[in-house]
C-alpha cells in the first residue's frame, strides 16, 4: 500500500550551519513528488532525514502517520521505505544479481541458524526471491548482466541496477536521489517511462530529488522548491518553472530582471 | 536448454566431487602414518578458528586481533569440563556456548565503537587473557598449563589415537565449514559483504549494521571455541602459551594468505599456520619470524586475493599468454552481444500512463 508522508518543521543543524530550517510539508500516498532546487539547496539533507540517515535537530517526520524522525535506517526500510543514492552505491565485485538480491533481504524469513542449516524455507525463500530478482532486470532489459560483475556495467545501468534492488524490497515509500544525474538523454527518457511503469503498476509513493526539470515535468504531480535550506514554494512543476523566485534562486537576481 | 543440462551436469559433478572427497577423508587416517595424521589433526584444528576469523573479517570487514583468546578459552573450558567428567558432548557444547557468549558480550560493546576500534578492543583480549588464566590456577593450573586426556581411541575401535582424533577433528570440522558455507552464500552473506563495503546502503537495505557485525564476531567466537575444543582433542594440554598475542597474529596471517572471503581459503590458511613454522624453521631457525614476514610479503604482493585465488591467477596468466580470450569467458573489454545500454531501464512493456496533463 503506497505510503503517505508528512514534514513539520524539520531543522536540521550540523554545528553552527543551519542547513534545513523550518521544512514542512505532505505528500500524499501514490503521487510522484519532486524535490528540487539550486546546488546547496538542502535537497539531499532533508532526504538523508527522511531516510534516517541524518538525524534532525527538532521537527517531526511521519509515515503513515507514525512518527519516524531518529529512527534508524534499517527500521525505516522494514517500514517500507527504499531509496537509491546519488552516486550509485553497489558491490562492484559482486554481481548484478547479488547486487539486486540485497533488496529482498528484509523479505527473507528465518534467522542465522535456519540459514546455516539450510532449513528448507529458506532455500524456497531465496529461490522465490531470486526469480523475482531475475524477473525484474529480464523486464528492464537487463537480464544479459544478471550474472555480471557489476563493474563492468556502465553508470547509467548502475543507476537502473540501484532502482530494481530498491524495488525488490517492495517499498510503499521509494526515495530517488537525482536519479538523472550523469544519464544521456536517452537514458534519461527511459528512466521516465521506467518511473510511470512503476507507479502504474504499483501501489507506491515516490519522491525525486532532481536538477532536471525535464523529469521533474514530465514525471511529478507535486513539487517542493528549496533554496538555502527553506522552501521557497510549493505546487506544480509548471507553476515552479513560472515562480520568478524560483528563476532567481537558480539564477540570480539580476540575470533574472534581465530576463524579464 | 543447454544450460539446463550442462547445469545439470555440473551438480552431478559436484555431488560425485564431495562423494569422493568424503571417501578420500575417511580412508585417509587409515593409510598415511601417525605424523601425516597428527599433522593434518592440526590443520583441521586452525582451519576451524581461521574459518570463524574470516566470517568476521574476511566476510564483515570488522578488524579482529583476538581470535586465538576464544580458542584458549574453548580449549580451558573443554580441559575443564574433561577433567570434571562431562559427557563429551556437553564438554564441545560448553566450549562453543561460553566463547560465544564471551564474544557477544565483547561485540556488544565493540561494534558500537565501529572502525579500527573493534581491533583495538579485540587486541586487548589476549594481552588481559594470558595473565588471567595464570591467575585463575583453580580452573586453569596456573602457568603450568592443565591437560585433559578424552581423545584416545575406545578398545571396541580398534583404532590407533592419532586415527581416532582425525575423525574427531574431521566431524566437528566438516560440520563448521558446510555451515559456515551455508550462511555465507544467501541472506547473511550478503548482509556481511554490504555491511563490510558500505554501512549506509546495508541500513536502507533494511540491514542493521550494528547487529550483522555483533553477529558475525559471535559466530566467529563460536567457531574460536570449537577450534579450542579441537585443540585440546589434539594436544590433550593447554597453558596461558595457547592464547599468546603472537597467534591470533599468525591466525590472522593465515586467514589473509589462505583467502580472506573464502570458505576454501580458510582451509589453506589452516594448512599456512601449520606448514610454515616447519619450513621456516627447516631454512634457519634463527630467522624464522624474518623468513615468514618474507613468505607473507611474496604471497600477498603475487596474489592478492590469497592462495585460494591462485587457480584464477594462472587462467588470467594463461589467457594474456595466448593473447585471446579462452573460449565462454568474454574479457572485460570485449563489446557484449547485447541490448544497448538505452534498453536498459525500460522493459519491452512499456505501459505509460497517459491520463495526466
Amino acid at each position: 500500500m503506497a505510503a503517505s508522508l508528512s514534514l513539520k518543521d524539520v531543522n536540521l543543524h550540523f554545528g553552527g550551519v543551519k542547513v534545513l530550517q523550518d521544512v514542512s510539508f505532505d505528500v500524499e500516498p501514490g503521487a510522484i513528488f519532486g524535490l528540487v532546487g539550486p546546488n546547496g539547496a538542502g535537497k539531499t539533507s532533508l532526504f538523508n532525514c527522511i531516510s534516517g540517515h541524518y538525524r534532525p535537530s527538532s521537527g517531526s517526520i511521519t509515515i503513515n502517520g507514525t512518527e519516524v524522525l531518529g529512527s534508524a535506517p534499517s527500521r525505516l526500510a522494514r517500514l517500507g521505505l527504499a531509496r537509491t543514492f546519488q552516486h550509485p552505491a553497489l558491490q562492484l565485485n559482486a554481481t548484478v544479481l547479488q547486487n539486486v538480491l540485497l533488496g529482498g533481504h528484509i523479505r527473507l524469513p528465518g534467522g542465522p541458524v535456519s540459514w546455516a542449516l539450510r532449513l528448507p524455507f529458506t532455500a524456497r525463500a531465496e529461490r522465490a526471491v531470486r526469480a523475482e530478482a531475475l524477473e525484474l532486470l529480464k523486464r528492464a532489459g537487463l537480464g544479459w548482466a544478471a550474472d555480471l560483475p557489476a563493474d563492468e556495467l556502465s553508470h547509467g545501468l548502475h543507476k537502473g541496477v540501484e532502482l530494481w534492488r530498491a524495488l525488490l524490497s517492495k517499498p510503499s515509500l521509494l526515495l530517488l536521489d537525482e536519479p538523472a544525474a550523469g544519464l544521456s538523454h536517452g537514458e534519461v527518457e527511459q528512466l521516465i517511462a521506467t518511473v510511470r511503469r512503476i507507479r502504474a503498476e504499483q501501489d507506491i509513493t515516490i519522491i525525486i530529488v532532481e536538477h532536471h526539470m525535464g523529469l521533474i515535468s514530465a514525471l511529478t504531480d507535486q513539487v517542493v522548491v528549496l533554496d538555502h535550506g527553506r522552501k521557497l514554494m510549493a505546487g506544480t512543476a509548471a507553476e515552479a518553472q513560472a515562480d520568478p523566485r524560483v528563476i532567481e534562486a537558480y539564477i540570480g537576481k539580476d540575470a533574472a530582471d534581465d530576463a524579464a | 536448454m543447454g544450460t539446463v543440462s550442462s547445469a545439470l551436469g555440473r551438480r552431478s559433478v559436484r555431488i560425485a566431487l564431495a562423494v569422493l572427497a568424503a571417501v578420500v577423508l575417511l580412508a585417509a587416517p587409515l593409510l598415511l602414518p601417525a605424523f601425516a595424521n597428527q599433522t593434518l589433526v592440526r590443520i583441521g584444528v586452525y582451519a576451524v578458528a581461521v574459518l570463524g576469523l574470516n566470517i568476521v573479517m574476511g566476510y564483515t570487514g570488522q578488524v579482529n586481533l583476538g581470535q586465538i583468546f576464544f580458542v584458549g578459552l574453548g580449549a580451558y573450558v573443554t580441559a575443564y569440563g574433561v577433567n570434571q567428567g562431562w559427557n563429551i558432548v556437553v564438554v564441545f557444547i560448553a566450549a562453543c556456548v561460553s566463547a560465544g557468549v564471551v564474544g557477544l558480550l565483547v561485540a556488544l560493546a565493540a561494534a558500537r565503537l565501529g572502525g579500527l576500534a573493534i581491533a583495538m578492543v579485540t587486541i586487548a583480549l589476549p594481552i588481559v587473557g594470558v595473565p588471567l588464566a595464570k591467575r585463575l590456577d583453580e580452573f586453569t593450573g596456573g602457568s603450568q598449563g592443565i591437560s585433559a586426556r578424552f581423545s584416545d581411541a575406545p578398545e571396541w575401535s580398534g583404532l590407533y589415537n592419532d586415527q581416532w582424533q582425525f575423525y574427531i577433528v574431521l566431524v566437528v570440522t566438516a560440520a563448521a565449514f558446510l555451515l559456515a558455507r551455508s550462511l555465507v552464500r544467501g541472506k547473511y552473506g550478503r548482509a556481511f559483504a554490504v555491511v563490510k563495503e558500505n554501512e549506509a546502503v546495508a541500513a536502507s537495505m533494511g540491514i542493521s549494521p550494528y547487529r550483522t557485525k555483533v553477529l558475525a564476531f559471535t559466530i566467529a567466537s563460536i567457531f574460536g571455541g570449537a577450534s579450542g575444543f579441537l585443540y585440546l582433542a589434539a594436544v590433550q594440554y593447554t597453558s596461558p602459551e595457547t592464547l599468546s598475542f603472537g597467534h591470533s597474529i599468525s591466525l590472522l596471517a593465515a586467514m589473509v594468505i589462505g583467502g580472506a572471503g573464502s570458505i576454501a581459503g580458510s582451509l589453506l590458511g589452516g594448512a599456512y599456520y601449520i606448514f610454515v613454522p616447519q619450513i621456516t624453521n627447516a631454512i634457519d631457525p634463527n630467522l624464522t619470524t624474518l623468513s615468514q614476514g618474507a613468505i607473507l610479503l611474496a604471497v600477498l604482493f603475487l596474489l592478492p586475493g590469497g592462495l585460494v585465488s591462485l587457480p584464477r591467477a594462472l587462467r588470467r596468466l594463461g589467457r594474456r599468454r595466448s593473447g585471446r580470450p579462452t573460449s565462454g569467458n568474454p574479457p572485460k573489454t570485449a563489446p557484449a552481444p547485447h541490448p544497448v545500454p538505452e534498453a536498459a531501464l525500460e522493459g519491452p512493456d512499456n505501459k505509460e500512463r497517459q491520463d495526466r496533463p
